[in-house]
């Protein structure tokens, strides 16, 4: 297990080195490409030499070979590595330090997911067991109905959906019914609320987790429909076991094993959908910081935090790995 | 910055309803004792996320503009109607021979942490926000003080700075007494008074440049509200500065603004959780449809001009004006505007903003109107456009402007017969500088003061007959002439009739097309009264605004 551990964390670090690099690579092109990004702060004025020159310091991109169309500018990248391994991950444009920006949005995305993770495990584990279990019944065919409609509707739509049409009535209803402060009304608030933070993401982290579950509803499905088939449940029940054990210790935790590997890769993909999530109810998260950094080419910021997003993701898909590995032995052996 | 929409049936119930606030007489302390909220109420405002900074050097953008419009007192403001300056926390400001200005400040005026508002307050700001390396975003608001240019590193041809500035302070800047500031400047300019309320010129403390990084985040205001915390990001509050001096402060006592990222706040505003919003383009028609939220509409000019210049640094059929009249004459602004943006724009038909600036006025572009025979027959006398070639249209990459130019596009192709294609480039403000366009191209002007001058000599004059100026190589001795004889003018109003002749001379030598003009609007709350829009950030008037009763 020891050795097993130190090659995937080797993996990932290798992993990390190519992910930062290829992003500043494709920064640097960007900038080569398009101009300065200092540009843009002039807006519709031209700058003189020396204002520009004073701006384009100010963004750390007073290098020469920013000018040059094709050199990869290896020295900014080294100095930033230097810098992040020192921990220090640089400001954005205006001079806010990257880590302080992280810092207030990551715990709101990270609810966000904790949200998210428990929908589609209550969904996922829920209704695929019982879709399972019933195979080739109403609830099976019901439930796979209701997966195939989750898929139709992407998560912009229910969100939009939500936010245009229900959270306005819902929460006039909820002011009127429970109180202006009360829980309820609090949950049906059409945006975010720093000061109410578990209460204002509930509902977009359960809209959210609903849109991605079909996935997981069907992967458990049938993860557990081979395992119900498997020799071992035969086996199992032919020794008289009674059918809630068989269930539960040889069927679903059997099925937990290419569930758990969907949590880590679909918790990368989740990010997608928190772009949208938090860009929609306004929640001041990793997704809409991003989205906002790419598009006021903020290169200090984007690759400040896709880095730390990819120490995230590596770490995660290392977890997930040794949870594999602890699950299944065959393959840490492998 | 921000888009604003209404319909035509709006904008009446609006004049209306603001010339019935303005009639009510402009004071602002008189409240009406009965529903006015006092220091309880607060008003909920949206803020955009990408404010990152409220130093006033370094804002520019209408958001901290807003914000910092109450946080702090310049020495000028501006009449909400006429947008003409008067003095504030200047006593007076004089000068024989516009180039040597004399200042003088109030007595015992303080920012909020005790320290004295004084011409070193203001010299101070000035000084760290022209030096160059600071790059603060208003540094160039300096060029026309004395010594600037001493600030400036020098930069070889590649841009790269290869000598540090030689002067650390404005050599045009003399502290004579405490009250007295003397401003020198490079060249006469008879709107430098005007200038002054710009968020630029705000005073600093000096515990503020003494940790410039904390100040930008909580700055230490000398204006009737005092930033409370701001969460970078997620929201900004600020109250009501007790000790406040001066006149003009709102009778409420809290503001909280909430940042989003985009402009997705309208349903907080129906939910009763934000007293000022505008509809996004869907909601629009529902907005403009609703009885209750009519009657809480304000709409306004808003001054950014948006106008269509040429590449007149080379040849091609745009040399002749007669061609760049056709062009404009072609252009269906009116039916255009209907069409796609209704409410949001109005038809240009001067290179001022009427009504918005003092001396601006409607009507200075003869050839502006719609007018298809006319513009084929200028066409003609401009000898006709080239067989088989396109005419090429570059503007930024940004949907409204890219539908926008595809219908000017088609008005001039419908006319003229002349094909066109639209080249939406992402380097566009690179591409500009360098002079690389080959055709027509979209450019957009915002004002930073409100004076027509702005309009007219920072885009238009270079002083280089040769070159013209950088954007698009126009050069009018005529105009040029006009605009040094106002920035020498006596008085103001001299000052900006002969700006106004600048402009004709503009129109007369038609360099660029004016197209549209931004709107501004808003929807308000219940709870809100004396709603009046700033010409200039488009935001809602904080000082003048009124509260009932917050919830």
């Amino acid at each position: 297990m020891g050795r097993y551990i130190i090659r995937r964390v080797l993996l990932g670090a290798a992993t990390l080195l190519l992910v930062t690099f290829v992003l500043h690579l494709l920064t640097t092109f960007a900038i080569q490409l398009n101009g300065s990004p200092a540009l843009a702060f002039f807006g519709d004025r031209i700058p003189t030499d020396a204002q520009l020159a004073a701006v384009e310091e100010r963004y750390g991109l007073d290098d020469p070979c920013y000018d040059q169309t094709g050199n990869p500018c290896l020295g900014p990248y080294v100095e930033r590595l230097g810098a992040y391994a020192q921990g220090d991950f640089g400001t954005n444009l205006r001079g806010r330090e990257v880590t302080d920006i992280v810092a207030t949005a990551a715990p709101n995305t990270l609810k966000l997911f904790a949200i998210v993770t428990v929908t589609w495990f209550v969904l996922g584990m829920g209704l695929g067991s019982a879709a399972a279990r019933w195979r080739g019944r109403s609830a099976d065919h019901g439930i796979r109905m209701t997966s195939v409609l989750i898929d139709a509707f992407p998560i912009f739509v229910l969100l939009l959906v939500y936010r245009y049409v229900f959270a306005v009535p819902l929460s006039d209803w909820a002011r009127s019914t429970f109180g202006d402060d009360s829980m309820v009304a609090l949950w049906f608030r059409p945006s975010f609320d720093a000061d109410h933070p578990w209460a204002t993401v509930l509902v977009p982290g359960i809209l959210l987790g609903l849109a991605g579950s079909a996935a997981f509803i069907r992967l458990v499905r049938a993860s557990q429909l081979e395992s119900y088939a498997g020799e071992h449940v035969r086996t199992a029940r032919s020794r008289g076991l009674a059918e809630r054990h068989v269930v539960l210790h040889h069927v679903v935790r059997n099925s937990s094993v290419p569930v758990v590997t969907a949590v880590g890769l679909t918790f990368t993909e989740a990010l997608a959908g928190a772009v949208i999530t938090e860009g929609m109810m306004n929640i001041y998260g990793m997704g809409g910081v991003l989205w906002e950094a790419v598009r006021g080419n903020d290169v200090a910021l984007v690759v400040g935090i896709v880095t730390i997003l990819a120490i995230v993701t590596v770490v995660v898909m290392l977890v997930v790995d040794i949870a594999y590995a602890a699950l299944d032995p065959r393959i840490r052996y492998a | 910055m921000r888009r604003r929409a209404a319909t035509a049936a709006a904008a009446a119930t609006v004049t209306t309803l603001l010339l019935a606030s303005c009639g009510g007489g402009g004071g602002n302390e008189e409240g009406d004792g009965e529903g006015s909220g006092g220091e309880s109420a607060t008003v909920r405002l949206a803020l955009a996320q990408d404010v990152e900074t409220l130093l006033p050097m370094d804002s520019n953008v209408s958001d901290n503009i807003s914000v910092l419009d109450v946080v702090y007192d310049g020495l000028v403001r501006y009449d909400p109607e006429t947008t003409e300056p008067y003095n504030y926390v200047a006593e007076s400001i004089e000068s024989e021979d516009n180039t040597v200005w004399t200042i003088k400040i109030k007595p015992d005026l303080t920012f909020q942490n005790g320290e004295p508002v004084d011409a070193e307050a203001f010299a101070r700001a000035w000084n760290y926000a022209a030096y160059g390396p600071n790059a603060m975003a208003n540094n160039y608001f300096f060029e026309r003080i004395a010594g600037y240019d001493e600030m400036q590193g020098e930069t070889d041809d590649e841009g790269n700075v290869v000598e540090e500035p030689a002067a650390k302070e404005l050599s045009g800047l003399k502290v004579v007494d405490p009250q007295t500031l003397e401003v020198t400047l490079t060249g006469p300019f008879a709107g430098f008074a005007t200038m002054l309320g710009y968020t630029g010129f705000f005073p600093v403390a000096q515990e503020c440049l003494d940790d410039v990084e904390a100040c930008a985040v909580k700055p230490i205001g000398n204006g009737p509200f005092q930033v409370e915390e701001w969460e970078q990001g997620i929201g900004l509050t600020a109250t009501r500065w007790d000790e406040y001096p001066l006149e003009e402060a709102p009778t409420y006592g809290t503001i909280e603004w909430t940042e989003y990222a985009g402009e997705e706040n309208w349903p907080d505003f129906q939910a009763g959780n934000l007293d000022f919003a505008v509809p996004p383009p869907a909601e629009l028609a529902s907005a403009a449809a609703d009885p209750d939220l009519q009657e809480r509409f304000v709409e306004g000019p808003g001054a950014a001009l948006t106008y269509m210049a040429f590449p007149l640094y080379q040849d091609g059929p745009w040399s002749d004006v007669e061609f760049r009249k056709a062009i404009s004459m072609a252009i269906d602004r009116q039916g255009i505007v209907d069409a796609l943006l209704p409410g949001e724009r109005v038809p240009a038909d001067s290179w001022v903003v009427p009504d918005g600036v003092p001396g601006g006025e409607a009507g200075t572009c003869e050839w502006c109107e719609f007018d298809p025979d006319a513009a084929k027959a200028a066409l003609e006398k401009a000898g006709g456009w080239p067989e088989g070639e396109t005419l090429t249209i570059h503007l930024g990459q940004d949907e409204t402007e890219e539908a926008l130019f595809k219908a000017i596009g088609d008005s001039i192709q419908q006319v003229l017969g002349i094909p066109y294609e639209l080249d939406p480039t992402p380097d566009y403000f690179d591409r500009r500088a360098a002079r690389e366009f080959t055709g027509a191209f979209r450019a957009n002007w915002f004002p930073d003061y409100p004076l027509n001058e702005n309009y007219l000599a920072p885009v238009y004059a270079s002083g280089d007959p040769k070159k013209g100026n950088t954007e698009f190589g126009y050069y009018g001795k005529e105009f040029e002439a006009a605009i040094a004889a106002g920035d020498e003018a006596a008085t103001l109003e001299e000052a900006v009739t002969k700006y106004q002749e600048a402009e004709a001379a503009l129109a007369q030598d038609f360099p660029t097309v004016p197209v549209v003009f931004s709107v501004n609007s808003y929807y308000y709350s219940e709870n809100m009264s004396n709603v009046v829009l700033d010409p200039f950030s488009g935001e809602p008037k904080l000082r003048l605004l009124e509260v009932s009763d917050a919830m």
